[in-house]
């Protein structure tokens, strides 16, 4: 395919701009190759990337001194841009890592605890410039919740985060890849081909179900059996209730823990499908498929992971935490009193909301920990000791063993509902079960 | 001789290598779920669990879970080439990560062709795949 491209964006290719716009510009001609694209399409959305990393890919990395150096001469991002996640590589909790017993990638020297590390890790020197920039260092998977700004129905963004994606196409109906970099938010373009373009947002999948999804955990686990399902395509989705903010973060991650899900319609729900005929594009589906009770079932006997009912931990808040979330949580658990380590993750900016409403307090005195910006797969270990961990979320219930794949130090998963967690917290047993 | 299976597709990643095939009978997943350090897949239940790709031509149907899929195409133990079915954002960023040749799109599913075993020339520059079965096979 020939890649068409304005004489602007030619002239920053042969570098006349310098060296970080060039490389940007070869870095979006090769994903327009690789993805098969003609065109660069100009974002008028926003954007979020994984920091501090520049490309995410060793060829087109570039050194702080050069970042400085374009920090110093005025540059900024093109579109509204934000942080996704904590730093990298060791994704250091933003809030509450004076609790995290974690040591990230299992090695003794990467304690979160530690102040020391805490500091290296959160590597400012490179937000220091980034906020320069004009970047806003929101350190989510769920920024999108605390952004206080969207971008509307049709506009072009740039995001990187899998269980975001969903949110930005199908809930929002703009449009994103995920393929959110500097140099997208710096340049203010991508390559237009997938979820841009309107023939791919289509669904082509007819997911029915036997009863109607209605809790989190069957939002949660139809996700994954939905991702599992589907594939790449986009489905859409019949025989469910109205989706709550948290079941549709539920849904997003698990469906891309499942599947490469990045767009989806729920007729009378998402924007793009008022109707199931505006969802199939006119079309006939290409194929129908039922997620019933067995298909279900099946699911939740894949999420879960474990041989004994001793629970060793809890963690909650994948993805983060919203605020509804958490004055749900901290009314379950005001009063009370964990038995085991037990870990909240929401988003850092909504820390101090937590804080000064009272739940953190709340969750302090019941023994459990708020922490913000990062999770246990993300750095890529549980606290020391733990054998055993109870989840309420189908996507770090699937991952988090993959951090463990020694059969002499295996990790167990007891997956289920929010209230089974919190079950387990308060009397060290796992006692959840498939209704 | 032995008979060569030609399938034309569409080049990711351009380059052209030859190596044994690891066939995935199951969409790979990255993130937690690999570890590219030790080069193999770490997603419980796969059937490629443990199983080293590093050098091989790693052939699967499409990628799933998230952004950190990429991981296939990093450090010293990362595939010779990539031949999928169907591919999504995911793929393209581990293609980009990798630079190794990286194909999909392909005329007739390359994954009802390719088992484990078989010798898989990937000529992206030139846009095919060139299957030997391996010696014994149907």
């Amino acid at each position: 395919m020939d890649l068409k491209l304005t004489d602007e964006e030619k002239r920053m290719l042969q570098g006349e701009d310098g060296v970080v716009p060039r490389l940007c510009m070869e870095y979006l001609v090769e994903l327009c190759e690789v993805a098969g694209a003609d065109r660069l399409i100009d974002l008028d959305g926003t954007g979020d990337f994984h920091t501090p990393m520049t490309a995410m890919s060793p060829f087109y990395e570039f050194p702080i001194e050069e970042l400085r150096k374009i920090v110093e001469q005025g540059a900024h991002f093109k579109i509204p841009t934000f942080a996704n996640k904590a730093p990298f590589l060791f994704q250091p909790p933003v809030h509450g890592w004076e609790h995290c017993n974690v040591c990230a990638f299992q090695d003794d020297a990467n304690l979160q605890s530690d102040p020391a590390f805490h500091e290296k890790a959160m590597r400012d020197e490179w937000y220091e410039l980034y906020r320069r920039m004009g970047m806003m260092t929101t350190h989510s998977c769920a920024n999108y919740l605390v952004d206080t700004y969207l971008p509307t129905m049709g506009q072009h963004c740039s995001w990187n985060e899998s269980s975001a994606v969903p949110y930005c196409n199908a809930v929002l109906g703009a449009r994103s890849n995920i393929d959110g970099s500097f140099a997208t938010c710096f340049l203010g373009k991508t390559a237009y081909y997938d979820m841009h373009i309107t023939e791919n947002r289509y669904a082509t999948v007819l997911v029915k179900t036997e009863r109607l999804i209605k809790s989190d955990l069957e939002w949660d686990v139809f996700g994954f059996a939905v991702g599992e399902d589907a594939g790449v395509h986009v489905p859409c989705l019949t025989g469910t209730a109205k989706p709550t903010t948290t079941q549709l973060q539920k849904l997003n991650a698990a469906m891309n823990t499942g599947g490469a899900v990045r767009m989806y319609h729920i007729p009378g729900t998402t924007p793009e499908a008022p109707t199931m005929e505006f969802a199939f594009g006119g079309k006939a589906p290409e194929r129908e498929t039922l997620v019933g009770e067995a298909e279900l079932r099946k699911a939740y006997e894949t999420l879960n992971y474990h041989g004994s009912d001793t629970v060793d931990m809890v963690y909650l808040g994948c993805p983060h935490l919203n605020i509804v979330d958490m004055m749900l949580l901290a009314r379950k658990l005001e009063g009370k009193k964990v038995k085991i380590p037990f870990y909240i993750m929401t988003a850092p900016w909504l820390y101090d909301v937590a804080k000064n409403i009272g739940y953190l307090k709340i969750f302090e005195d019941a023994g459990a920990h708020l922490m913000t910006g990062t999770c246990l797969a993300a750095m890529g270990a549980v606290p020391k000791g733990v054998r055993t961990i109870a989840l309420d979320s189908a996507k770090q219930a699937y991952y988090i063993t993959g951090c463990y794949p020694d059969e002499d130090n295996k990790l167990e998963v007891c997956y289920g509902s929010q209230d089974d967690c919190i079950d387990a917290a308060l009397t060290g047993r796992w006692h959840g079960e498939w209704r | 001789m032995t008979e060569k299976i030609r399938i034309y597709g569409r080049k990711e990643f351009g380059g052209v290598a030859e190596a044994e095939a690891l066939v995935s009978p199951k969409p790979l997943e990255g993130f937690a779920n690999n570890n590219p350090a030790r080069g193999y897949t770490t997603e419980r239940n796969h059937p490629l669990f443990g199983v080293s790709y590093a050098g091989k031509i790693l052939v699967y149907p499409s990628p799933r879970g998230s952004g950190g899929f990429m991981s296939y195409g990093v450090g010293p133990n990362k595939p010779a080439a990539f031949i999928h079915t169907e591919g999504c954002p995911l793929s393209v960023a581990c293609a980009m990560v990798a630079h190794i040749p990286s194909m999909t799109d392909f005329e007739r599913d390359p994954m009802e062709v390719i088992e484990t075993g078989d010798t898989v020339l990937v000529n992206a520059d030139e846009g095919y795949i060139e299957i030997t079965k391996r010696a014994g096979a149907k």
